[in-house]
């Protein structure tokens, strides 16, 4: 499997808190990378249905009284093991770093 | 719908099915979002989001084409008939077009080797008093006088060339050099890769003499070493300095010429003879119209311009005209119809490759409709229905392409070892990266041509999903499609048989023309006698003389004899003429003959035979007796129904001055055949023959236009293979005089062959395109009808189950592929019938509507096609029932 675009993990962590809608999760990516990360539609929607085929996400039950042309996705246990494992391996990369005196120690 | 999910659906078809209400939601929402911030963050919003649609869509595509081929790869590896007859079908057709390509290119499209070659022509002349259309060059005079008038030229040369003999760098060896005036380097635009060339002064009268190199001359005498530069060698008895080599490619005016000497000429030396060739460039945006009429205009003013000059005023009144051509189509003579030809036929062919492929997917996409039918109803957009058939025949082409390109490799080199050497650039020819860019380009237009064809017939409805599954017939139309493609094949295959058909018959009639002497078993070769060390006429004579008595005595030769001109070797000597009896009529045009002067027993040697009277035997060279032999269209021409022998003639030159001097009569003794001058196909020209004896030599007086017989070709008959014999002849010639070079060594046969060989050339690509042609006709046939057959395999198995006659399913199945052919054919006898006037001119002998061409290659193409639909026939009839049932 190719590695896991930071677009792409930025949507899994912004699915960690429970199912969301692409708009949402488009808000929560921006929050979350303080802007950097800012995608347009087209490209938000490039990466969940990636993310779908690879079986990392699904759809899941709209809840009731909204838009119904609003989509819900949420993370499978492949998603969550997949967003565990991106996580750890940056935690290692960060371990890496500090050991060489590229990143301050933890206070 | 609103726009953004129009524009989503347009470019990323996918993402609009899973996901467009959602997209199209968020959209929405951030729209509003954007609204809030003005109209300037409404611009960059509705900007990212379009902008990032695009982007979406190009990574999609470029993700989905190594997909897409990596699909379409293993689908054709699934049939694997289809695609060998389909890239070899393209192999062939695309190395045709790619090698004959190369042809035209080197050839006809870009001849010269020179910088802006367009602008470049040649200065030459015609009489229309002295009916000479073009061909007599030019004079000094006239050259001065154009350098001196005329605007529309921006500079030009003149030059001669000749055989010379090379003397102290090994053995003597005879060489062609061109003399030239120093602007010749500017007029073509060139300049040596070593050293220089010629400066003004050199080309003066009385400037050193200098010498530039060939690149082969320099190569095979100097081994490329530049210090050969300041070096004397020594031509004609003349030791000259070697200032310059030129670079390879630079062959001017043919390859043969391997030096170039300045031509020391000044405008104070007076009109002088037609004895020069001359080459101009046009000055900017001045067309080669304009420059012809100001040239012919300057024509007029030559007896003005050389007062009291002679040859001006004895060449005022022959009706000069200006007829140099571009140098561009000058060089490339009547070539250049027969080759435009030929490409115009393989790219024929290559429709004809395109058709039978187009064919092959149509019948393909018969099979597969189901499998289209099913994808579109699972919502594949068009454009993704485009890929899956467009991928395919990328595919195929690149394929067809890459092995197209090596046959043009193999098929050029070829051509190269085959063709006439008086083909420009022949040597040249390559695949080169021209070459390699039109054969992509060829495939690419195929690949989307096949490809767009079978796209085009799959957009069909849903209705493919409703039939029952059960191997059906196609409809009716589809039929029609296919059967017009196969149909227009019969009938491009058949309009190319028969052109090359009539360019065989034309070659064979060629080649059954009685040249008038005998080819088998004879060698023939020159020698010129240097004019210091022959001076006269009389020790030529002696000279000649003794050499053929030494060649008689070698073993092998059963005869020999000298003439100053052998048939088809051009150029021969021609003058006006006095005939007898005859006066001369003011304004009337003399009667013009080629003269040759000959050893005795020269008819004999070369196997001309005597007609009437006899030939010229030993007492009339030996006595120098004013006797002449005619050839039989000089007699009927000339002399009309008066009987020849005894009938009296002279030439022309010198002119009888008033009363004093009678013409030099020579009396008609003997008429013989005809002998071809120039051509094998020409009308004959009037020829008279004369002793040896009477010919000029150096020493004769100047004025006198005889035959120069310093330098004759020898021929030599012999009871052994004639170039066996050439080491003797060799040893011989170096016994009478180690100095004496011998040139243009050939047999007879080979100066027949040689005359015809352009003539074969055309017809060799003829025949090539045409066998391509008939051979993917006949497996564009094949291949339909036995698909056709395997399509239709449970009908035909029902058929016979319900008691048909397995005969007369045969019978249907070949009368199908008959009319489909017949139809052809058809077609192709009426392009046939209307193209003819397109190839009279290539044709000797036969009419371009030849009944027995037409009905043989009709015969054969009908035939050839009932055979290839004979056998899935065949296949058909033998159908067994019941396994035709189960493979359903």
């Amino acid at each position: 499997m190719t590695p896991l675009s930071d677009l792409a993990f930025h949507v899994l962590l912004a699915l960690g808190d429970g199912p969301s809608h692409g708009y949402a999760i488009g808000k929560n990516v921006e929050g979350r990378s303080g802007g950097r990360l800012d995608p347009t539609t087209g490209t938000l929607y490039q990466v969940l249905q990636r993310l779908a085929e690879d079986g990392l996400i699904a759809s899941a039950r709209s809840p009731a009284g909204t838009d119904e042309r609003r989509k819900y996705f949420a993370l499978t246990a492949q998603g969550r093991r997949v967003a565990s494992e991106e996580a750890g391996r940056l935690d290692a990369l960060v371990r890496a770093a500090r050991k060489l005196g590229l990143y301050p120690q933890r206070a | 719908m609103s726009l953004y999910r129009r524009v989503l659906r347009l470019l990323s078809p996918d993402l609009e099915r899973d996901y467009g209400a959602a997209m199209e939601d968020m959209f929405d929402s951030k729209r509003d979002d954007a609204r809030r911030k003005g109209v300037l963050g409404l611009v960059i919003f509705t900007w990212r989001e379009f902008g990032g649609l695009m982007a979406v869509s190009a990574s999609h595509i470029i993700s989905t084409i190594g997909q897409d081929t990596r699909q379409a790869a293993r689908r054709l590896m699934r049939s694997p008939s289809f695609t060998i007859a389909s890239v070899l079908t393209l192999a062939l057709a695309i190395g045709a077009n790619g090698a004959i390509y190369a042809v035209v290119k080197h050839v006809v499209i870009d001849p010269l080797p020179y910088a802006d070659s367009d602008g470049l022509i040649e200065l030459d002349h015609g009489a229309q008093r002295l009916k000479v259309t073009n061909g007599l060059g030019l004079t000094r005079g006239i050259y001065f006088h154009y350098l001196n008038r005329a605007q529309s030229i921006q500079s030009a040369a003149v030059y001669q060339s000749a055989d010379r003999t090379l003397t102290g760098r090994g053995d003597p060896e005879p060489i062609r050099v061109t003399a030239t005036t120093p602007s010749l380097a500017q007029v073509l635009g060139v300049a040596p890769v070593v050293g220089r060339w010629f400066t003004d002064e050199e080309g003066r009268p009385g400037g050193p003499a200098v010498v530039v190199l060939s690149h082969g001359f320099w190569t095979r005498k100097f081994g490329r070493d530049t210090n050969a530069i300041g070096q004397s060698i020594v031509i004609g008895d003349v030791p000259r300095q070697i200032i310059g080599v030129m670079p390879a490619s630079f062959a001017f005016p043919d390859p043969r010429v391997e030096l170039w000497t300045p031509e020391q000429i000044a405008p104070e030396m007076g009109f002088g003879l037609w004895s020069y060739a001359g080459v101009a460039r046009l000055r900017d945006k001045v067309s080669y119209e304009s420059a012809r009429s100001e040239l012919t205009t300057l024509l007029g003013g030559l007896a003005q311009a050389f007062p009291g000059d002679r040859g001006a005023i004895g060449n005022s009144d022959i009706g000069l005209s200006f007829t140099g051509r571009l140098l561009k189509e000058a060089s490339v003579g009547n070539v250049r119809q027969a080759l435009w030809m030929l490409l115009a036929s393989v790219a024929t062919v290559l429709l004809i490759a395109c058709a039978n492929i187009a064919n092959l997917f149509l019948v393909r996409s018969d099979v597969r409709q189901r499998e289209v039918a099913v994808r579109r109803a699972l919502g594949a957009g068009r454009l993704e229905l485009g890929q899956y058939f467009l991928s395919e025949s990328f595919l195929l082409s690149a394929f067809g392409g890459g092995l197209g390109l090596g046959l043009a490799v193999a098929a050029t080199r070829m051509l190269v070892t085959a063709g006439p050497s008086t083909l420009p650039r022949l040597r040249e020819i390559q695949v080169d990266s021209p070459v390699i860019a039109y054969i992509a380009l060829l495939s690419a237009i195929a690949a989307v041509a096949f490809g767009t064809i079978a796209f085009a017939r799959s957009s069909f409805s849903y209705a493919a999903l409703s039939d029952t599954g059960r191997a059906n017939t196609v409809t009716r139309d589809r039929h029609r499609m296919r059967h017009v493609l196969l149909g227009g094949q019969v009938a491009l295959a058949l309009v190319l048989l028969i052109a090359a058909g009539l360019m065989a018959r034309t070659f064979q009639n060629v080649r059954a023309i009685d040249p008038g002497f005998d080819v088998a078993s004879a060698l023939t070769f020159r020698i010129g006698l240097p004019a210091r060390q022959f001076a006269t006429r009389d020790a030529a004579l002696a000279a000649h003389s003794q050499l053929l008595d030494r060649f008689k005595e070698l073993p092998g030769v059963s005869g020999a004899a000298v003439t100053s001109c052998l048939p088809l070797s051009g150029g021969c000597h021609g003058n006006s003429l006095l005939i007898e009896g005859q006066p001369r009529v003011p304004g009337a045009t003399l009667p013009i003959a080629v003269f040759r002067a000959v050893s005795d027993r020269y008819f004999e040697t070369i196997g001309t035979r005597v007609l009437l009277g006899r030939g010229i035997d030993s007492n009339d060279v030996d006595h120098r007796e004013p006797v002449a032999v005619v050839n039989d269209v000089f007699a009927k021409k000339f002399l009309g129904d008066r009987n020849p022998i005894g009938q009296r003639v002279a030439s022309n030159r010198p002119p009888p001055s008033a009363g004093t001097m009678e013409p030099e009569w020579l009396t008609i003794v003997g008429v013989v055949a005809n002998t071809p001058t120039r051509s094998v196909d020409e009308s004959p020209i009037p020829t008279l023959y004369m002793p040896l004896s009477m010919g000029d030599g150096p020493d004769s007086p100047p004025g006198r236009i005889g035959p120069a017989i310093s330098v004759l070709t020898y021929v030599l008959r012999t009871s052994t293979p004639p170039l066996d014999l050439v080491p003797q002849v060799r040893q011989a010639v170096l016994a009478f005089d180690g100095n004496l070079p011998i040139a243009q060594v050939a047999s007879l046969q080979e100066v027949l062959d040689r005359a015809s060989a352009q003539m074969q050339f055309t017809m060799v690509l003829l025949v090539i395109a045409a066998s391509v042609s008939l051979l993917l006709g006949t497996i564009g046939i094949y291949g339909v009808m036995s698909y056709t057959v395997s399509r239709r395999t449970a009908e035909i198995g029902v058929r016979i189950a319900l008691g048909a006659e397995p005969s007369g399913i045969a019978a249907q199945i070949l009368k199908q592929g008959a009319v489909v052919t017949g139809i052809g054919m058809a077609i192709g006898l009426a392009a046939a019938f209307a193209g003819a006037r397109f190839i009279t001119s290539l044709l000797y002998g036969i009419s371009a509507r030849d009944p027995f061409i037409y009905v043989t290659t009709c015969g054969a193409v009908f035939g050839i096609a009932l055979l290839a639909c004979w056998l899935p026939a065949r296949r058909a009839a033998r159908l067994n029932p019941v396994s035709a049932l189960r493979a359903e």
